[in-house]
């Protein structure tokens, strides 16, 4: 125990004064964080809609059971987000073809040097990948080429660009949703068979009907793009994969694996995990960027 | 200038039990009608058909809707949309409905006058089309389509992928108001 008695009185009211100058600042620091907390939150609350969301952004780049990785991914440098917004694309070189992981990583690469990318100039965008395909048939001749999945995103809206049969997802309110349409000749024979009023098993039988109409490697390729943009929401997932994440793990799976309140890296790693744990002894390779919606203050 | 697409099938059924109009005079009428809760769905569709031919057709949308209501069958459905110049008027009655695309998101297509801006999109359709698809898909589809018919087959797609079209009657109009 200490005895106070033997202190001076100077030394005391020293004590005292020091005591009330802690006392009194760290009441003002408790009063300054709670007046900010609540203004915060008043001001979220208030102006939800005129803060902009912001991604959080993972990826998995897995080669599954085949020998070559010919899936490659893009992502565009996220200390730019603000100005030029996020670019996350995956290509997947086209099974049965040479050169696959050649081609997608020339992709991706090619994607990599055009960046930035004009948010509203959804055509000239269309016109690089084009550009860039046309590429890949000059060197290839049909010989090899592969599909392309692209998102943009910037503040609260998404314009995507996609060729071939790869997947841009969205999962909005607990339901997943494809986003694009494969190119293949399935989407030709149901529209034929639906003009001629009929129904559409046909076009589902023939396993020939799954090849592709357009992809990267084709000449002068049509690339399905948005002409406006989407509007995008707090806590929208957005996944951006290859057809061997969907092969093993459908739609409806996806949204059952996921939590909601995991973050972009959480869902990664479910939806990686998820693949993988289904074993298939013939599992391509499956890569996928995952991007999060998240409305910060900050 | 006004585009449109328009889809009729019968979705494995034996019949064809509703109906689609148009009235292009003096301006664009769609009026699409349900009758799958009914006995007779034939009647009740030319009958419908009949009031949207006759010059009360051109009437105002409200009185158009008093002449439904007196002659139709509780149980028929419909809706009618009608374009005006700076924007649309529609009523509907029943499960059939319209929604409408813009500044990238979607929504439901109220009663009433609705004003337009270029480029908004709209699809009406029976609820039975609008069963196998959702909200997201309808507005990935119209963002990226070049054209009426494009969105349409993109949508009959998505409806192909789960049902393989074998799922009863199937109706469904596209508009797009071209700046």
């Amino acid at each position: 125990m200490y005895d106070f008695s033997l202190l001076t009185d100077e030394t005391v009211r020293a004590i005292i004064i020091g005591l009330i100058l802690f006392a009194v600042a760290f009441v003002s620091f408790v009063v300054v964080a709670l007046f900010t907390l609540f203004k915060t939150n008043i001001y979220k609350t208030r102006h939800k809609e005129k803060i902009n969301l912001f991604c959080d952004v993972a990826y998995f780049h897995e080669k599954g059971k085949r020998e070559d990785q010919e899936d490659s991914i893009y992502i565009s440098p996220m200390d730019k987000l603000e100005h030029t917004g996020l670019v996350a694309a995956c290509s997947d070189g086209m099974g049965g073809l040479l050169n696959g992981e050649v081609v997608s990583k020339f992709v991706t690469d090619s994607l990599r040097e055009h960046y930035p990318y004009q948010f509203d100039a959804q055509a000239d965008n269309a016109a690089i990948i084009t550009d860039i395909s046309n590429q890949v048939y000059e060197q290839y001749h049909l010989g090899a080429g592969a599909t392309l999945v692209m998102v943009h995103i910037l503040d609260d809206y998404m314009n995507f660009y996609s060729l071939g049969d790869s997947n841009i997802i969205l999962i909005r309110n607990n339901r997943a949703t494809l986003l694009n349409q494969k190119q293949n000749y399935v989407t030709l024979m149901i529209r034929k068979l639906a003009e001629g009023g009929l129904d559409t098993t046909d076009a589902y039988k023939d396993s020939r009907a799954k090849g592709l109409i357009d992809f990267v490697g084709n000449l002068n390729c049509k690339v399905q793009m948005t002409t406006r943009p989407l509007r995008l929401i707090e806590n929208d997932i957005i996944i951006v994969s290859s057809d061997g994440v969907t092969d093993s793990m459908p739609l409806n799976r996806i949204v059952n694996h996921i939590h909601f309140d995991q973050n972009a890296t959480g869902i990664a790693r479910t939806i990686k995990y998820g693949v993988r744990s289904r074993k298939n002894p013939r599992q391509d390779n499956y890569s996928a960027v995952v991007i999060k919606m998240k409305r910060s203050f900050i | 200038m006004i585009e449109y697409y328009t889809f009729k099938h019968r979705g494995a059924d034996e019949e064809y039990r509703d109906e689609v109009f148009l009235r292009l005079v003096p301006n664009l009428t769609v009026a699409i009608f349900n009758g799958s809760k009914l006995d007779s769905p034939k009647s009740q569709a030319l009958l419908f058909s009949e009031i949207l031919s006759s010059d009360e057709g051109s009437k105002g949308i409200d009185y158009l809707n008093g002449i439904f209501d007196e002659c139709l069958d509780e149980e028929s459905e419909y809706l009618i949309l009608r374009v005006e110049s700076k924007g649309i008027e529609s009523i509907r009655r029943g499960s059939v409905c319209a929604k409408i695309v813009r500044y990238g998101q979607i929504s439901l297509l109220p009663n009433g006058y609705f004003g337009l801006s270029s480029d908004d999109r709209i699809v009406c359709a029976t609820s039975n089309f609008f069963k196998y698809l959702n909200d997201e898909g309808i507005l990935a589809d119209a963002l990226v389509a070049g054209t009426c018919d494009d969105w349409m087959n993109m949508m009959v797609r998505r409806i192909s992928d789960q049902t393989q079209l074998k799922c009863g009657n199937l109706s469904a109009v596209t508009l797009k108001l071209n700046s």
